[in-house]
């Protein structure tokens, strides 16, 4: 199997290493690149745990393959935070119990990064959207959509881009 | 999964080359969505995947009274496109079905239509708007009607070397209106229990100068109701004769029972969104 | 951040005064938010141990048959594989679940059902995993399986054991004189209700890490909800004493029930000890549809007797479950489902028959209600079928009915505590507009129809008499006044370590983030038992109440030595001393400072079971609950008649929960009850052929993404449960179980026809509407 050099940005930092050119995003960036919030629920893009962002879209990342990844920039849920602020998502998540047992938490706060990204006032309907295709068991779904409604209220309040270094 | 090789070509006649020479054993990917989970499974062992990520295919342009999209467009570009949202609003509308916003983000035109489901989502749509394939190979190209590109489950005239690289999509004439319903088992991220597609152009006495009827999930592949048509072609549209047109759509459906649901049920659904659909054109068509 | 208004508007009775609570009561945020929302949170999977071998299962190629040949030396021999484990390698007992350990961990002989494991394979990496286990020659001789559950009732029939018979058990509850019951009704309902295999798809699917320790104790990090429980069952296995293994729970991504037996913790902790190294085993979603417990399918005939007026005068109720090869708890979620099924309703004689019989279907098990989801669904769909019948409205058909503090209900025991059933059911048709729904135009198209139904139902809490229901938990303050609770009760995504925390909090006066909860740890906390049966609050709570006291009692005692006031006026709160009410300057950590000093221990455990303090007629069901939650829902759904497919426009949904320990969690708790009811209701079912699920993936089995959940508005009740810590009570099952008869019942009241079976899917409806007679089940 063909070992390809994979040349990333990953939470803005360049990376480089070796890959086999078909292992799955979500394994690479779990096992060798220590992103352990990258949840695999399905294996097969139905459920969107292992949701990232890459070049500015939320994608499966287990829909990914290695060579197909080769040159993106990819924001995980690790990245979301900046020296340790909490980014305004993450703060309405927590305050607002958008998840119970958070394991589709990162999916979903990546799709809303995702839709915050380009679409700093989302109506309802663009938020749900969103997250349609991130599957949660444990809440009705309520509590996401109010967190990323304030979270995206607080940035246009602070007048910050989604992505800004200082959001 | 097995994972196969994979080749990342950085050009389109690069790509073509790779699939010349590994004509048979090589699968294309793009997005992935439909192929990695097919992998995963086990069901499909290529020896070589072609991946087509730093292939860049031109995304949309107009040219003269035709829309030219490339077949590396994701569901999610088109369905946000102003160009499809505008003239094609039934392909924005079908693309928009597909999946949630991640398979949507990754998946595109060209994967859906290879792919080949009876399913594929974007096909009514395509079918009702006369879309024409450019089919490139190392070789040649030419250009097939939507209508002639799939021959069965899975199966298309896509010969091993050869790949879609645009959809061509003539510009609608004035006074059509379209439509696209999809029945799924839920609200979301649902595979098409029966999907509907239906476009009507009236002339000026307000008969049917065209009329397009296209249905997918209800047959080996998705097709065109070529007898719905003509019961509506040239007369004016009223209750009566859409209903009938309805019913030959039904006639002309060979739905299979599967795990989302029965062939009798699909089939009784062809009929209720048939009429729904060509209502809704027909309304369309009017503004 | 603002907190979103529709955050559970506390009602409390107007007889019963809100106490003061400082912790307790507050929506504070979950004790591991922070984690969760960083990404750090670490499940089982995370951990990454370095040299961790993956370790996999090889599950029956068919599910029922014998084994002719199982053959792994070739597989043995391969490069990159370590073990390969078969029955004959299992040093102690091969067999598991936690109730009657039916099951083998192994399969030897036979194989009874498709998720059967027959060799448990360790190796360095998935590639040589997966080698290993296509390089298994095994054989299984294809046995006739025993599929239908009525057929392996007939006399006659194919048994799955050999040595057992089909029908495990029949539990007969009764109570009063049925047939004189039946004699003096006006009226008599009979109906057949149904209900499938559901799967709990937590989003998080099973894992174990095992390995040895520098000790050479059996380590085993895996997401559980009884990581005690699950301690025996591997030490059983490994045949070790318990105290040389450790079961650790790092953070749980969903269980719901599923998670509450064993999974794949002993094959890995198996693995471990055969290689020494430690092992991970992961279920693909494939596999962990295909092997893990269901919810059990239920058929249940339930006949009502009622006078005119709607009173209830008798029931008869036959309930017969599918509990798979392996018996497990399935009699105990029967015999649950037995316990409730008369509802929350006065009812004067009742004769209860609920069988568990055994087939080569797939292994059933607990899942969030636990049999009660399937018996309330079929008594709140025969009582809407009274009021039908009778020209009585649903809610007052209910209310007339309805359970009042006092009471005595069929299990022999009186209520402690009912003002829930008739506070929700009004405060929900109040909520929902009951009264004005006609005013609503009900075929807004013509091929639409609207209309509304309402659930209202009966759970427990805690495990039943005689059954053993205790929890220890350990509290421990440090000298800067912060304080470690050791629990082992799990937190799979409910909320109980942040309850629980809150109540330590409360208890001893001090900010909750101060409190730390140690992940559960069976070398570092007492058991706690399952998180199960929506117990935790309750009996977990207490226990912690229990260790905050001497703790307490030391701080305030110290406090008055050091200030000369008496005791009685001493208190503390958000971490300071404070007299009659008055905060004083001396904090917690001088206290506790303080206590060093003069050497008197701020560490104490909690032991608390499950009181009975009443008398139980002896002649009454033994295993009865003491301690109900009641919840009342309101759906209202739109059903397209062309198409039969529905769209739940609303639920209203009230809930009983005691002492409400934190709202934003609860209303949670009730809106993620109703989320997976809707999917209970409309889209869930395992479609299973001759022992074989054929959806084995989230696409084929499908739960409800945001565009399948309207909105809900959720409201708690606040009834203070006597003995409950703070008045406090589990909500994490009745939250679910009034939502799928509510939508049944809306579906029925939109098209004019019942349908008795879940899923009520699109082609049900169109079914019922052709036939426009009361649903037969077929």
């Amino acid at each position: 199997m063909s070992e390809i050099t994979l040349r990333v940005t990953l939470n803005r930092v360049p990376m480089e290493l070796r890959a086999e050119a078909g292992k799955s995003l979500l394994r690479i960036l779990r096992e060798d690149l220590g992103m352990t919030s990258v949840k695999e629920g399905c294996g097969q893009g139905d459920c969107g745990a292992c949701v990232i962002v890459l070049d500015g879209e939320a994608v499966n990342s287990c829909l990914v393959l290695a060579a197909q990844a080769d040159g993106a920039e990819i924001i995980t849920l690790e990245g979301l935070a900046l020296q340790g602020v909490l980014h305004p998502l993450q703060r309405a998540f927590s305050e607002m119990w958008a998840f119970q047992c958070g394991f589709c938490a990162p999916g979903m706060l990546m799709s809303a990064y995702a839709l915050l990204l380009h679409t700093p006032s989302p109506t309802r309907d663009e938020i749900e959207e969103a997250i349609e295709g991130n599957l949660c068991r444990c809440t009705s779904y309520r509590a996401v959509i109010e967190a990323i409604d304030a979270a995206a209220s607080e940035l246009r309040r602070e007048g910050l881009a989604a992505g800004a270094p200082d959001a | 999964m097995t994972v196969p090789d994979v080749l990342s070509p950085s050009t389109l006649t690069e790509a073509l080359d790779l699939l010349r020479r590994h004509a048979g054993r090589a699968r294309l990917i793009a997005g992935g969505t439909d192929l990695i989970p097919r992998l995963r499974l086990g069901e499909n062992r290529p020896a070589v995947l072609i991946n087509l990520s730093r292939v860049s295919i031109p995304g949309l342009r107009r040219e003269g009274d035709w829309i030219i999209v490339g077949a590396g467009m994701t569901h999610s570009a088109l369905a946000r496109a102003p160009e499809i949202r505008k003239h094609f609003p039934a392909l924005a509308c079908c693309c928009q079905s597909i999946g949630g916003r991640p398979v949507r983000n990754r998946g595109t035109i060209g994967g859906n239509l290879a792919n080949a489901s009876p399913a594929a989502d974007t096909a009514p749509a395509l079918l009702i708007y006369d879309a024409e394939l450019r089919l490139l190979r190392s070789e040649g190209e030419r250009c097939i009607p939507i209508s002639e590109l799939f021959t069965g489950p899975g199966a298309t005239v896509l010969r091993e070397d050869e790949m879609i690289v645009e959809v061509c999509l003539p510009l609608p004439r004035p006074r059509s209106g379209a439509s696209f319903i999809k029945l799924g088992r839920r609200q979301s991220m649902a595979i098409a229990v029966v999907s509907v597609a239906a476009r009507l152009t009236l002339d000026a006495a307000d008969c049917a100068a065209e009329v397009r009827l296209a249905m997918g999930s209800v047959a080996p592949v998705p097709f065109r109701a070529a007898t719905a048509e003509g019961l509506l072609l040239g007369a004016p549209l009223e209750e009566e004769r859409i209903r009938a047109a309805a019913a030959a759509a039904r006639e002309a459906a060979s739905p299979i029972s599967d795990l989302r649901a029965t062939a009798s049920y699909r089939s009784r659904m062809v009929e209720v969104l048939a009429r729904r659909a060509l209502y809704l054109a027909w309304e369309a068509a009017r503004v | 951040m603002p907190l979103p208004v529709s955050c559970g508007a506390r009602v409390s009775p107007p007889e019963r005064p809100m106490p003061e609570l400082e912790v307790v009561g507050h929506p504070a945020a979950a004790v591991r938010a922070h984690e969760i929302v960083t990404g750090r949170a670490l499940y089982t999977r995370d951990l990454g141990i370095p040299g961790t071998l993956v370790g996999r299962l090889l599950y029956t190629p068919i599910p029922c048959g014998r084994i002719r040949r199982l053959d792994v030396r070739a597989a043995r021999r391969l490069p990159g594989v370590t073990a390969i484990l078969t029955a004959a390698d299992v040093p102690g007992e091969n067999s598991y679940l936690y109730s009657i350990p039916d099951q083998p961990l192994l399969a030897s002989e036979v194989v009874r059902f498709q998720g059967e494991v027959v060799a448990a394979v360790a190796a360095e990496n998935e590639e040589a995993a997966a080698r290993a286990l296509e390089a298994i020659e095994v054989e299984v001789e294809p046995l006739p399986g025993v599929h239908d559950v009525l057929e392996a009732m007939r006399p006659g029939a194919m048994q799955v054991w050999p040595d057992r018979p089909n029908v495990h058990s029949r539990l007969v509850i009764e109570r009063g004189q049925v047939d004189r019951g039946f004699a003096r009704a006006d009226v008599v309902i009979e109906n057949q209700y149904l209900t499938p295999w559901v799967e709990h798809a937590f989003l998080e699917t099973e894992a174990a890490l095992a390995m040895l320790d520098h000790t050479g104790t059996v380590v085993v990090y895996s997401p559980g909800q009884s990581p005690h429980r699950d301690r025996r069952q591997i030490a059983r296995a490994l045949g070790l004493p318990e105290v040389r293994v450790r079961v650790i729970t790092p953070a749980i991504g969903g269980a719901f029930g599923g998670k509450d037996e064993a999974h794949v913790q002993i094959h890995a902790a198996l693995l471990a000890q055969a290689t020494s190294r430690p092992v991970l085993i992961e279920r693909s979603r494939e596999e962990s549809i295909r092997t893990h417990v269901k919810r059990h399918p239920v058929q249940v005939r339930y006949r009502t007797g009622a006078l005119r007026d709607g009173r209830l005068t008798a029931i008869h109720v036959e309930a017969i479950g599918d509990t798979g090869p392996y018996l497990g708890a399935g009699a105990e979620i029967m015999a649950c489902l037995a316990a409730t099924v008369f509802g929350p309703y006065r009812v004067p004689a009742a004769r209860i028959e609920a069988c568990t019989v055994l087939t080569n279907n797939p292994v059933c098990g607990a899942m969030r209600g636990f049999g009660i989801p399937q018996g309330q669904f079929a008594c709140e769909l025969q009582m809407d079928d009274l009021a039908r019948r009778l020209g009585i409205d649903p809610l007052e058909v209910r209310l007339r009915n309805g359970l009042e503090t006092g009471d005595e209900i069929p299990t022999g025991v009186r209520m402690r505590q009912a003002g829930g059933m008739k506070g929700c059911l009004i405060e929900a048709a109040r909520m929902a507009g009951w009264d004005r729904r006609r005013e609503i135009e009900r075929a807004p198209a013509p091929h639409l129809r609207r209309g509304w139904g309402m659930a209202s139902i009966l759970f427990t809490v805690g495990m039943g008499r005689n059954v053993p229901d205790f929890a220890g938990a350990s509290l421990d303050m440090a000298l800067d006044g912060t304080v470690s609770l050791r629990t082992g009760a799990s937190d799979m995504g409910q909320g109980a370590h942040t309850a629980l925390a809150q109540l330590a909090a409360e208890a001893l006066g001090v900010p909750l983030e101060s409190v730390r909860v140690v992940a559960p740890d069976t070398d570092q906390a007492p058991n706690a038992g399952p998180a199960a049966a929506s117990r935790t609050t309750f009996v977990s709570g207490n226990a912690v109440l229990r260790a905050a006291e001497p703790i307490r009692h030391t701080l305030l005692q110290i406090a008055s030595e050091k200030t000369g006031l008496p005791l009685n006026v001493l208190g503390l709160r958000g971490g300071r001393l404070i007299a009659e009410g008055e905060t004083l300057s001396l904090n917690v950590a001088e206290l506790a400072r303080e206590a060093a000093l003069q050497s008197r221990g701020l560490h104490a455990d909690g032991f608390y079971a499950m009181e009975y303090p009443e008398p139980h007629p002896p002649d009454a069901y033994p295993h009865a609950y003491s301690v109900f939650t009641f919840a009342t829902q309101v759906a209202r759904v739109l059903v397209d008649v062309e198409t039969g497919q529905i769209k739940v426009e609303e639920i209203v949904a009230v809930q009983d929960a005691g002492q409400v320990v934190n709202p934003a969690a609860a209303l949670g708790q009730v809106e993620g009850g109703c989320a997976m009811g809707i999917g209970y209701a409309l889209l869930e079912e395992l479609i299973v052929h001759e022992g074989r699920t054929l959806n084995n993936s989230l696409e084929g089995y499908l739960v409800p993404t945001v565009r399948d959940v309207p909105p809900i508005r959720a409201r708690l009740l606040e009834y203070p449960e006597p003995f409950a810590p703070y008045g406090a009570k589990g909500i994490g099952e009745s939250s679910l179980t009034p939502t799928a008869p509510a939508i049944a019942n809306a579906v029925a009241d939109a098209i004019g026809v019942p349908i008795r079976r879940l899923p009520i899917t699109p082609e049900r409806v169109l079914d019922a509407l052709e036939r426009g007679e009361d649903g037969r089940v077929r």
